[in-house]
């Protein structure tokens, strides 16, 4: 049973894992883990260990949605990458495309419009990454309008989050991290709401800034607050294309 | 090191070792160009070899800004070594191209590339962050493929067996992941074949055109740099470079809501449109998007739904003037990329032909039969096979021809091989090309400051620096529109910016009585240091920067002068002034005209073709027939039409010396002098002078 409105009022989703619509699926259990984090003895109490993880074989999930999401127009992106170079300083206070949140594929060979995506995080209302986090680490945080976040604190660097995500690339992924001494942390989006060298001094998150929607160029990128539909790319990949972008000569359909 | 990787990549092709040189040891240069000119010094011992010469060094740099957010500053990579294309002598010159090369360089750790000596068989380079290596091209059949064949074959070698899309390891475990795909520079048949035209192609059209470099990487059997990269570039201060971003863009560039100029212009602010030079100001009628480089704020190129011409810009887009369609012209751009050859030499060089055929003396004199089929002029196959001509250096359907291998040593070389050179120097009817055997750009008897620059350096300039200017006054004057702002409060605002020689408004007169001046002299000069560091070392793009007249500014005043230091602080966290850039500008410009005088050049040779002595200019292919440009005429200044002149050689050797004084130079020879390279802290280079014999007197 699944149901999901568009509403912004906090929503509650009931979803079985194995009717998730997604790219890849997952029945995650507590032998999964096993197998992929290698940091757990065989043997050990999981349930010691894990107290947070949530068995979606034996029953139902309750995640609230996030109170923001990322559109993107694929066909109005100039593939300047400015978005991925604005995460990472943000994030990281350096620059690299390999530590942003979100990635602009493109193949300059190619013909318009199949020479470049844009793939966004889109704060699943059913997020598989959270719900493979064995240690709770990425969770919907409340106090930043349940935008799926990585707590790198408790983050083990196991990868669960990035072997789950349905989509391809992965939002959610592990690199080293300069601020563990190199220790592999999940990254993921989370709209800015933790981003410690953000510009503006109300900071990101939902009831802030974005810094890939304010440094993006052509505006191909928006922040919403309403949850898209689920399914496909429709709700995600939008058409921002106004008289503006036609007076250019672009297409606006 | 903050926007430094650290270190300097040397690989030698002839004993196949791979080293670094750490970047510490040139840092006072900054990087790009200057870092480049200082490395070529050192590492070069022999300044007169020839450009295919194993010696001879070819680097491709970057700078702190490379693969940052700083707006039309982040995506640059110069390329500098003994070029082969100019004539008599194949100066030490530079090109330079956009795309993701020089970010992802970066991200690898690398600061720059220096590649000398010559490998037994064809090979590439495989850079993959620190791990570097030197493959064969034949298990790969990469030798003999175009450029875009070659950059699609290294992107499946290097993703292995992953697809791209997703994230690989492209450095195995050792290295952090990516989506993106490798950034490969390469040759095509033409630089394999050793063709004088033969450039340097990255992406579908990102190309370094200038100075067969093309050529001197297949003189060393080096087909493709690719690289890919996973690190990181620190930066100083993230939240000042993102703050200074955002204003940036709010204060400076185009505004979709508010589209003040909704036209493309080489400057920053420029709506995202492609620069696109087709036939009669076509625009193709297909759907695409903008194309922009790594970090611009505001694209330049663009991708099409049928997959023609992508990104070509500029002189790509002018090649194949007399295409029978857009269609075939947009394949003649494709066609230039993919066999990787000079836009602008091919351009001329095919009207040069074209010209000598309807004046019916294609078979006089000393010209080998011609093979092509002027019958066929405009159509698709003609272009293909002069392409190919170019490229391969035979008849462009795979049979030998003299005539074919005259074209590839190059036009100039061609014209004197045939007998015809002095005459067409001289009347300038048929043969363009004005200085240092160089095709024309720009209407030079009107924007003197690019004939300037040109003849007194190493290759036609290619710097769009003042260029916005010209366009805009010369519709202003011709349509009768408004022009950004009137004359005087144009070069007003532009001179105050051009420290140290701010305040003086004659430097952009101009008119005739004031082209062979000191004020002349000094705007050229400014135009030099300028250039040198704040677009070829720091590496603003020439497309985007200076910021002179902002029509996005109620006063008009661009953000040149306060814009480019403050990135490149915001990086690097150090103290550096738009007039140290100057100044470290000058200093860059000496040591390449050391390195010129080392390989032979005297006063005496800086000359331009003597059409430019005899015959007035009148505009130059696709540019307007007459260019207007600020003057002071009878005490008051506008936009006059300065096309309708020519040069006085009398008056220039005049101008000459004016010049080479300002700079420091011995006006009797236009070598350095031991004083002036003392003054710049170039010591060493004064000595190399001496035991050459020449350095200048003082």
């Amino acid at each position: 049973m699944h149901f999901c409105s568009r509403s912004n009022s906090f929503q509650v989703n009931f979803k079985r894992m194995d009717s998730m619509d997604g790219k890849k699926g997952k029945d995650f259990s507590r032998r999964n883990f096993l197998k992929i984090s290698g940091k757990v003895v065989i043997g050990t109490s999981v349930a010691t260990v894990l107290p947070n993880l949530i068995w979606l074989d034996e029953g139902l999930a309750a995640i609230p949605a996030s109170e923001g999401y990322l559109l993107v127009d694929v066909k109005k992106c100039q593939g300047c990458m400015s978005c991925m170079l604005a995460c990472s300083l943000v994030h990281e206070g350096v620059e690299s495309p390999s530590l942003a949140r979100i990635q602009v594929i493109q193949n300059s060979f190619q013909s318009f419009p199949d020479d470049l995506t844009v793939e966004q995080c889109r704060q699943c209302v059913t997020p598989a990454c959270v719900e493979a986090c064995p240690t709770g680490a990425l969770q919907a945080d409340p106090k930043r309008g349940n935008v799926r976040i990585v707590n790198k604190q408790k983050c083990i660097g196991c990868g669960a989050c990035m072997e789950a995500c349905p989509f391809t690339p992965s939002r959610a992924y592990t690199a080293p991290d300069n601020a563990f001494e190199g220790q592999l942390k999940s990254r993921k989006c989370d709209l800015c709401a933790t981003a410690p060298y953000h510009w503006d001094p109300a900071g990101g998150g939902p009831n802030g800034k974005q810094a890939c929607v304010e440094v993006c160029p052509v505006s191909a990128i928006k922040f919403v607050k309403e949850i898209p539909a689920q399914e496909g790319v429709k709700g995600y990949q939008v058409n921002l294309r106004d008289q503006n972008w036609r007076r250019l000569g672009y297409p606006v359909d | 090191m903050n926007g430094y990787a650290g270190n300097i990549l040397h690989i030698d092709l002839t004993t196949g070792k791979i080293s670094t040189i750490p970047t510490s040891r040139y840092e006072s240069w900054v990087g790009g160009h200057g870092l480049g000119s200082a490395l070529f010094f050192d590492l070069v011992k022999d300044k007169t070899i020839d450009g295919f010469h194993p010696a001879n060094v070819v680097t491709l740099m970057n700078s702190p800004l490379s693969g940052t957010l700083t707006p039309g500053g982040g995506s640059r990579t110069e390329v500098q070594g003994i070029g082969v294309q100019t004539y008599p002598i194949g100066w030490f010159t530079r090109s330079n191209f956009g795309g993701r090369f020089a970010a992802m360089l970066k991200y690898a750790g690398w600061d720059g590339v220096a590649i000398v000596g010559k490998a037994s068989e064809p090979v590439w380079v495989d850079i993959r962050n620190d791990d570097v290596k030197i493959r064969p091209c034949a298990p790969l059949s990469l030798w003999g493929k175009d450029t875009w064949a070659c950059q699609e074959i290294i992107w499946d070698y290097v993703a292995g067996k992953n697809k791209y899309g997703g994230w690989i390891k492209p450095a195995g475990d050792k290295g952090g992941r990516t989506t993106q795909r490798p950034a490969v520079v390469a040759i095509g048949p033409a630089g394999e074949n050793r063709s004088r035209l033969a450039c340097l192609i990255h992406d579908a059209a990102d190309a370094a055109g200038q100075g067969g470099f093309g050529a001197v990487w297949g003189a060393k059997n080096l087909k493709a740099v690719s690289v890919i990269g996973t690190g990181v570039v620190q930066i100083a201060n993230p939240k000042a470079l993102l703050e200074a971003r955002i204003q940036q863009k709010k204060n400076y560039a185009f505004d979709l809501e508010n589209l003040k100029a909704p036209n493309f212009s080489t400057d920053f602010q420029s709506a995202p449109l492609p620069e696109l030079i087709y036939k009669g100001g076509q625009r193709p009628n297909v759907e695409q998007r903008p194309a922009a480089c790594i970090g611009c704020h505001s694209a330049c190129r663009g991708r099409f739904k049928d997959g023609k011409g992508n990104e070509a810009t500029c002189f790509g887009t002018v090649f194949y003037w007399d295409a029978q369609t857009l269609d075939i012209q947009r394949t003649a751009a494709d066609l230039i990329n993919r066999y990787g050859v000079n836009a602008v030499e091919m351009c001329f060089g095919l009207l040069y032909i074209y010209l000598l055929h309807n004046n019916g003396l294609l078979e006089s004199r000393n010209i080998p039969k011609c093979p092509l089929d002027f019958s066929k002029y405009g159509s698709e196959a003609f272009v293909e096979q002069f392409v190919k001509m170019a490229s391969y250096g035979d008849d462009g359907k795979g049979h030998a021809s003299e005539f074919g291998k005259d074209v590839a040593d190059g036009i100039i070389r061609a014209a004197k091989k045939w007998g015809r050179l002095e005459e067409d120097l001289k009347t300038g009817s048929m043969l363009w090309f004005p200085y240092w055997g160089m095709p024309v750009h720009k209407e030079s008897r009107a924007q003197i400051y690019w004939g300037y620059g040109t003849i007194l350096g190493d290759r036609d300039i290619n710097e769009h620096c003042f260029d916005w200017l010209k366009w805009d006054a010369s519709v202003a004057k011709m349509y009768g529109r408004r022009p950004r702002v009137p004359a005087e409060r144009a070069v007003k605002i532009i001179t105050d910016k051009m420290v140290p020689f701010q305040g003086d408004m004659l430097m952009m007169d101009f008119s005739d009585k004031n082209m062979y001046s000191e004020h002349m002299a000094k705007f050229v000069s400014w135009h030099r240091y300028y250039t040198r560091f704040w677009k070829q070392s720091a590496l603003y793009c020439d497309n985007r920067w200076p910021d002179f007249v902002n029509v996005y500014r109620e006063d008009r005043v661009g953000s040149t002068g306060e814009a480019e230091p403050k990135f490149l602080a915001a990086v690097t966290g150090k103290a550096f002034t738009f007039l140290d850039g100057i100044e470290l500008g000058k200093k860059i410009w000496n040591l390449d005209n050391a390195i010129w005088t080392l390989q032979g050049r005297h006063r005496d040779m800086v000359h331009f073709a003597e059409y430019y002595y005899n015959r007035n200019g009148g505009g130059t292919g696709g540019d307007l027939p007459n260019e207007y440009l600020p003057g002071l005429e009878n005490g008051v200044w506008d936009y006059f039409g300065y096309s309708r002149r020519k040069f006085d050689k009398a008056k220039f050797e005049e101008f000459k010396t004016i010049f080479y004084k300002l700079q420091g130079w011995d006006p009797a020879s236009g070598w350095p002098t031991r004083k002036t390279l003392e003054s710049l802290q170039l010591a060493n280079v004064a000595k190399e002078l001496e035991a050459s014999g020449k350095l200048g007197k003082e």
